[in-house]
């Protein structure tokens, strides 16, 4: 048999193989093949001339190598002729080396845990992690407002503008899109009632209680909820914080007070565009297309939508506020290895601060509804 | 001599401040050559260049008879690079960030796959304990050491490494300069290696390469020692060059 690699001729007492061609990392596989023909034709000892050997690097070397090793295993005698590559001597030196530091794989392995008792570890292990977690964020803020800088109302300012005046576009846009939408299908079911006009206040009790200040809550957990995970993130990778540390800065003065502040002050601020916006677009509808003139707009407004239906909305922001804050920090203060875990922390960042906001929004319902506001 | 890579009239530039004007530099075969210049001279620029990771304003580069293009896929089976700070992949496993190379560019099975990665980690002189764990969890010597494993990968005619023994202590430099001789000796390698430690530099490299005043001046180590430009001159006669450039070999200097 005969193939580009290699051909056999036989002689009375061991198997000659010339090897030749390519014996290359591309080659590997048709090697594999070509080597493993080898095997049931040796008898006592095999010869490889290697004289017709074009080229040869590493992973071709070790293709024959494997094999040769194979054959002593099989107790057949191997040589070598005319073999000039001294990539074997460099083979069996990188194994003898690594013989004599070859690590031991620790014996037996542990038996498989139990269901019940993995789900209880885990529990267990997620309980604990959630307490860590209050902790971290009860003692960066204590630790952050503990000796009050100046820097901190610089940084504030900062945080102020990047997270409420730039989020303002596009907080007004969904919310005024929100209101069209919400008057569009109330008008859908009130006009069978014949209360059209009832729209009006759906409308504007909808946006000012809830749909203003939850959908600016939300837009915020997406845009600064994970801008906050990932630039604290980075800053973990980089040992910015560290180097802060060592400064004598605190990072918790430096980075998380001021963010959490600056999102506790834009969000009712945006909140307030958002009810506007949100008014502005049910009345785009109403006078637009259900045929309610613009000053009855106005006067159903004011009569059906109360101050307190406006505080309720605003005096929730600051609560969300907190929540996307504390919970972007703490992740991005948490990144701590490499660029995966700052991906996996900064959407946890924004699931979880999503995820409260709703929760939040819930005890507040039922809240302001036993207090009867 | 075989040139392997071959730059012609390399102009970089960064708004109005010019890095490169007018460089020309060939590599040969089979010759280790080291990159030295001062902060900003374009070392590392130089680099990038080849690699086809940066766009150079004008000029040639010219690889192993192809031509390099910004952003187009170069001879990258045939060349291997040790970046300075290993950029291995944080999310795989050392095993991973070398097999990685290897099936991306071959069919093979990966048993075989598995035992040549294997290979090339004992081969930079690792334990194969350290295959399952992530970079995060090694120390910088040895994240050299995986990303050395990684360049070599794909049994690479040309290696490049930027800064190999930069922020290694002088053991574990050492013991990577001699790796990259050991590794030299015994495979086909052109080496390009941008350094500070004028340790390797005397020690292990063939001819250096200069980069002062946006050109180059290469040669050999005693070529450059005798250069009369200043700012050669300061670089090779601090004391911890003298000092290096004794303790290597007194003989050949003096």
């Amino acid at each position: 048999m005969t193939n580009a690699y290699l051909s056999f001729n036989s002689s009375p007492d061991k198997l000659i193989v010339n090897v030749k061609g390519q014996w290359v990392f591309d080659e590997v596989l048709a090697l594999e093949d070509a080597t493993a023909s080898v095997l049931p034709k040796a008898g006592q000892s095999v010869e490889f001339q290697c004289a017709g050997l074009e080229e040869i690097d590493l992973a071709g070397a070790w293709v024959l190598y494997d094999r040769t090793e194979q054959l002593s295993e099989l107790g057949v005698k191997s040589e070598f002729t005319c073999f000039k590559a001294a990539h074997f001597k460099f083979l069996q030196h990188i194994i003898d080396a690594a013989a004599i530091r070859e690590y031991k794989e620790p014996d037996g392995t542990p038996e498989r845990p139990k269901v019940v008792r993995e789900t209880v570890e885990q529990v267990g292990r997620a309980t604990a992690s959630h307490i860590e977690d209050l902790g971290q964020i009860a003692r960066s803020i204590l630790d952050g407002v503990r000796s009050p800088s100046l820097i901190m109302i610089g940084e504030t300012i900062k945080q102020v503008y990047f997270t409420g005046v730039q989020a303002i576009p596009v907080v007004v846009v969904i919310t005024f899109l929100i209101g069209i939408v919400t008057a569009h299908q109330a008008a859908g079911q009130l006009e069978k009632f014949g209360a059209m006009v009832l729209v009006v206040d759906l409308v504007s009790i909808s946006i000012t209680r809830e749909m203003g200040v939850l959908l600016a809550a939300i837009m915020v957990a997406g845009r600064s909820g994970s801008a906050f995970a990932a630039s604290l993130g980075v800053m973990k990778l980089n040992e910015e914080v560290d180097a802060m540390r060592v400064l004598g800065l605190n990072p918790n003065q430096m980075l998380v007070i001021p963010r959490i502040l600056g999102l506790v002050i834009a969000l009712p601020i945006l909140t307030i565009f958002a009810d506007i916006a949100g008014i502005a677009g049910g009345a785009l509808i109403a006078v637009g297309s259900l045929g309610i003139s613009g000053l009855q707009f106005v006067e159903r407004v004011a009569f059906s939508t109360d101050l307190s239906d406006f505080y309720v909305g605003v005096s929730k922001a600051p609560v969300f506020a907190l929540l996307i804050a504390m919970v972007g920090t703490l992740r991005g203060m948490q990144v701590k290895f490499s660029a995966e875990e700052l991906g996996l922390k900064t959407t946890m960042a924004v699931v979880q601060s999503i995820f409260m906001i709703i929760v939040a929004d819930a005890l507040f319902a039922v809240l302001f509804t036993r207090l009867g506001i | 001599m075989e040139t392997i890579i071959s730059i012609k009239n390399l102009v970089n530039r960064f708004g109005s401040q010019v890095v490169h004007d007018g460089l020309c530099l060939d590599i040969r075969r089979d010759e280790i050559l080291g990159v030295v210049g001062g902060s900003g001279s374009g070392k590392s620029v130089l680099m990038r260049s080849i690699l086809g990771l940066q766009k150079p304003a004008s000029g040639t580069i010219t690889v192993l008879g192809q031509q390099i293009e910004y952003h187009q896929p170069g001879p990258s089976r045939c060349w291997g690079v040790l970046f300075q700070g290993g950029a291995l992949l944080s999310g795989l496993t050392v095993q991973e960030n070398v097999e990685l190379p290897i099936a991306l560019h071959s069919n093979m099975p990966v048993e075989t796959r598995h035992e040549l990665a294997s290979l090339k980690l004992l081969m930079t002189g690792l334990s194969l304990s350290v295959a399952d764990k992530y970079p995060s969890e090694l120390s910088g010597g040895m994240r050299k050491r995986v990303s050395l494993a990684r360049a070599l990968a794909l049994e690479p005619k040309i290696l490049f490494l930027d800064e190999p023994t930069a922020g290694l202590d002088p053991i574990a430099a050492t013991a990577f300069d001699e790796l990259i001789t050991y590794l030299h000796d015994n495979l086909d390698l052109t080496i390009m290696m941008i350094t500070h430690d004028v340790d390797s530099l005397f020690g292990i490299c063939d001819r250096i390469a200069v980069l002062v005043d946006g050109g180059v001046v290469v040669g050999t180590v005693d070529e450059i020692l005798e250069s009369d430009h200043p700012w050669i001159k300061s670089y090779f006669g601090v004391p911890r060059a003298q000092r290096a450039r004794h303790a290597i070999g007194g003989s050949r200097f003096e």
